[in-house]
C-alpha cells in the first residue's frame, strides 16, 4: 500500500497575504483539488492555532493547509538533543510543521498541541541563506540537515515541490549534507533531479504489525523500501530509521524479518546508515495519544519511567530488543553506521559494543558517507 | 442483577467513595459482564478510589492489549483466588488483587523482576547490605548499599559483598545487558 496524497483530506487552505504573491503559494493554488477552498488571512499564525470547539484539535489541524512566513530561523539544534544522551550532530530545518499521515505515537500531538494547522513556509528560500551562513561559520565540516522533524519531508512534495529546490541547493555545496525523512514514497520530484551524493532520503521502517495498527495514512513498510531501491538507483543515499522501535510480543521477529525484507531489495553496503529509538513518552504524550488512540495495543506496551522523566520499555526489555536487532543489521550490513536515538551513552555502549563516538564526529561521519 | 440494577449499584458505590465523574463514567461505559463483576470485586474487597481507578485504568488497559474481555480477566486464575479467598484482611486482598492485574499488564517485566529478585534473595546478605534494583526495572543501574556503625562492620560487609561479586556483576548484566540473560 503506497502513501495516497489523494486520499489525504485538506478541508481548507490558507495563505497568509503577504505570501499572496509567493511562488509556493502559486503551486499549490494549481495543484491544490478544486473543491478546497482557499483564503487569505492577515497572520497565518493564529490560522494555525487550534480550533475551538474541534473534538480533535490536533487532528483537525492536520486538515488546514496554512502558508506563511516563517519569523523564527529556519535552522536549530535537534529538539531531542541533551547532554545526557548520545545524540548524532543532526541540524533541523523547519520548512513545514505537522503531517497528513497520523501516526498515534507521534511526538507532535504534544509539541504542536498549541499550533496544530498543516504550515508550510513560503519564505523558505530564506532558510538557504541562513544554510550558507552555516557553512561559512563552520569551513571544512560537514553537517547533516533535515527537513523530516516537524514534519514528512515528502508527504505533500507533489503540491509544493520544495525537494527539488533543496536537493539542487545542497548538490552545489560540498559541506552540507541533505536529509529528507519520510513514511511516504513520494519521490517522483526526487527522480527528476542529480543530488550529487548530497541528498540522504531516510525511510522511518516499522514492522507490518506497527503499520497496521499505529501509522495511519502512511506508505506500507514494502512502499517505502521499494522507493528506497529507487532513489538509490538515482543517486542518492538511503538510510533507515527505525524508530520508534516498538517492544510489542513478537516484536524480535517482526524485526528481523522487517530487516530480511530491506536487505532482500536494497544492497546493504550502500545504507548510508541506520538510527535506532525505543518508543519514548513523555506522560503528556502518553496521554494525548492513548486519548486520541485509545484501541492501539502499540501504545499500551510495558513502558516505565525511566530516569529522564520519558516513558519507556524497561530497560532489560529495551536493551535486549536493541541488541536482537543491532546484531541482525551487523550481520547484513556490518559497515552501515548505526546510532541510538535519546539514549545515554552507557546503553549506546551496551548494544553497540563500544562507546559513542562524539556528536560531532558521528555528525560528520554521517554526513560524509 | 438486571443491567439498571449494575447501574445504580455502580453510582452508589461511587458515590461512597467520591470516585470523580470521569472514572465513573468510564466504569458505567463498560459492557455489563465486565463492569458487574469488577463491582462485585470492589465491594468484596472494599476497593478504594484508587484502587478503583487504578483496576479501572488497568483492565482497559490489559483489555485493549490482549483483545480480551475484561471479564475474562477477572476471571483468570490469579485473580479469581484472590477474589475467592477468605483468608487475609479486604486491605491485603485488595493490595494482592492490584499487584495481580499489574502483573497481567505487565508480564515480562513482573517476570524479569520476580527473578532479579529471588537472584536477590538467594545471596542471603546480612543485615546493612542492600541490592536495590531501579524501580519498576526503568534504569539499567543497581545500587548497593552498604550500612555499617563502625569499621569493623562495613569491613565485614564489604568482605560479603567481595564474596559475591560474581552473583552481583550478573545482576548488574541483567539489568545492563539484556532480558534475554534472564533466561540463560
Amino acid at each position: 500500500m503506497n502513501f495516497d496524497l489523494d486520499a489525504i483530506v485538506i478541508e481548507a487552505v490558507l495563505i497568509e497575504d503577504r505570501c499572496r504573491n509567493s511562488a509556493l503559494a502559486a503551486r499549490v493554488i494549481e495543484k491544490i483539488p478544486p473543491h478546497v477552498p482557499v483564503s487569505y488571512v492577515a497572520d497565518g499564525r493564529e490560522a494555525a492555532m487550534p480550533q475551538t470547539g474541534a473534538r480533535d484539535p490536533f487532528g483537525a489541524g492536520k486538515r488546514r493547509m496554512v502558508l506563511l512566513n516563517r519569523r523564527s530561523p529556519f535552522l536549530m539544534a535537534c529538539p531531542t538533543g541533551s547532554a545526557e544522551f548520545a545524540c548524532c550532530g543532526y541540524l533541523v530545518l523547519t520548512l513545514a510543521s505537522n503531517c497528513p499521515m497520523d501516526c498515534s505515537y507521534c511526538f507532535l500531538q504534544e509539541y504542536l498541541a498549541g499550533n496544530p494547522g498543516f504550515q508550510v513556509y513560503a519564505n523558505y528560500a530564506d532558510a538557504m541563506d541562513e544554510l550558507d551562513r552555516l557553512a561559512k561559520r563552520a569551513p571544512g565540516r560537514h553537517l547533516r540537515v533535515g527537513t523530516g522533524e516537524l514534519a514528512d519531508s515528502l508527504a505533500f512534495d507533489r503540491i509544493t515541490g520544495i525537494s527539488r529546490d533543496l536537493v539542487e541547493f545542497f548538490a552545489a555545496r560540498d559541506g552540507l549534507t541533505l536529509e529528507l525523512k519520510t513514511k511516504t514514497g513520494e519521490i517522483d520530484n526526487l527522480l527528476e533531479v542529480d543530488p550529487k551524493g548530497h541528498t540522504i532520503v531516510a525511510w522511518t521502517l516499522s514492522p507490518h504489525a506497527v503499520f497496521r495498527s499505529s501509522e495511519h495514512r502512511t506508505a506500507s513498510p514494502s512502499a517505502r523500501i521499494k522507493s528506497a531501491r529507487r532513489v538509490l538507483e538515482a543517486g542518492y543515499r538511503a538510510g533507515f530509521h527505525l524508530d520508534p522501535i516498538i517492544a510489542y510480543p513478537g516484536a524480535g521477529r517482526d524485526y528481523g524479518e522487517l530487516l530480511d525484507e530491506l536487505f532482500d531489495f536494497v544492497p546493504p553496503d550502500r545504507i548510508a546508515f541506520f538510527s535506532m529509538g525505543t518508543m519514548r513518552m513523555t506522560p503528556g504524550l502518553r496521554t494525548a495519544a492513548r486519548e486520541r488512540f485509545p484501541g492501539d495495543p502499540m501504545l499500551l506496551g510495558e513502558e516505565v519511567l525511566s530516569p529522564d522523566g520519558r516513558f519507556r520499555a524497561f530497560a532489560p526489555m529495551r536493551i535486549a530488543l536493541y541488541r536482537e536487532i543491532a546484531d541482525r543489521i551487523k550481520a547484513s550490513a556490518p559497515k552501515a553506521p548505526m546510532y541510538l536515538c535519546m539514549e545515554q551513552p552507557g546503553v549506546h555502549r551496551r548494544v553497540l559494543g563500544a562507546e559513542p563516538p562524539s556528536v560531532a564526529a558521528l555528525g560528520e561521519r554521517l554526513a560524509r558517507g | 442483577m438486571v443491567v439498571n440494577d449494575t447501574a445504580a449499584a455502580i453510582r452508589a458505590c461511587a458515590a461512597e467513595r467520591h470516585l470523580p465523574e470521569t472514572h465513573l463514567a468510564r466504569w458505567l461505559r463498560m459492557a455489563e459482564r465486565d463492569r458487574a463483576p469488577l463491582l462485585a470485586i470492589a465491594r468484596a474487597l472494599r476497593l478504594s478510589t484508587g484502587a478503583i481507578v487504578t483496576a479501572l485504568t488497568t483492565l482497559e488497559e490489559i483489555s485493549v492489549r490482549e483483545s480480551c474481555a475484561i471479564e475474562s480477566v477477572l476471571a483468570r486464575d490469579p485473580i479469581a483466588r484472590i477474589i475467592n479467598s477468605r483468608a487475609g484482611s479486604a486491605p491485603a486482598r485488595a493490595k494482592a488483587f492490584l499487584e495481580a492485574l499489574r502483573a497481567i499488564r505487565y508480564p515480562r517485566l513482573a517476570e524479569a523482576a520476580r527473578k532479579l529478585e529471588a537472584e536477590i534473595a538467594a545471596l542471603d546478605l546480612p543485615r546493612g547490605i542492600s541490592v536495590v534494583l531501579p524501580k519498576d526495572l526503568g534504569s539499567d543501574q543497581l545500587r548497593i548499599e552498604l550500612q555499617a556503625e563502625d569499621g569493623a562492620g562495613l569491613t565485614r560487609l564489604i568482605g560479603v559483598l567481595n564474596a559475591n561479586r560474581g552473583a552481583l556483576a550478573h545482576i548488574a548484566d541483567v539489568l545492563g545487558c539484556g532480558e534475554d540473560r534472564l533466561r540463560k
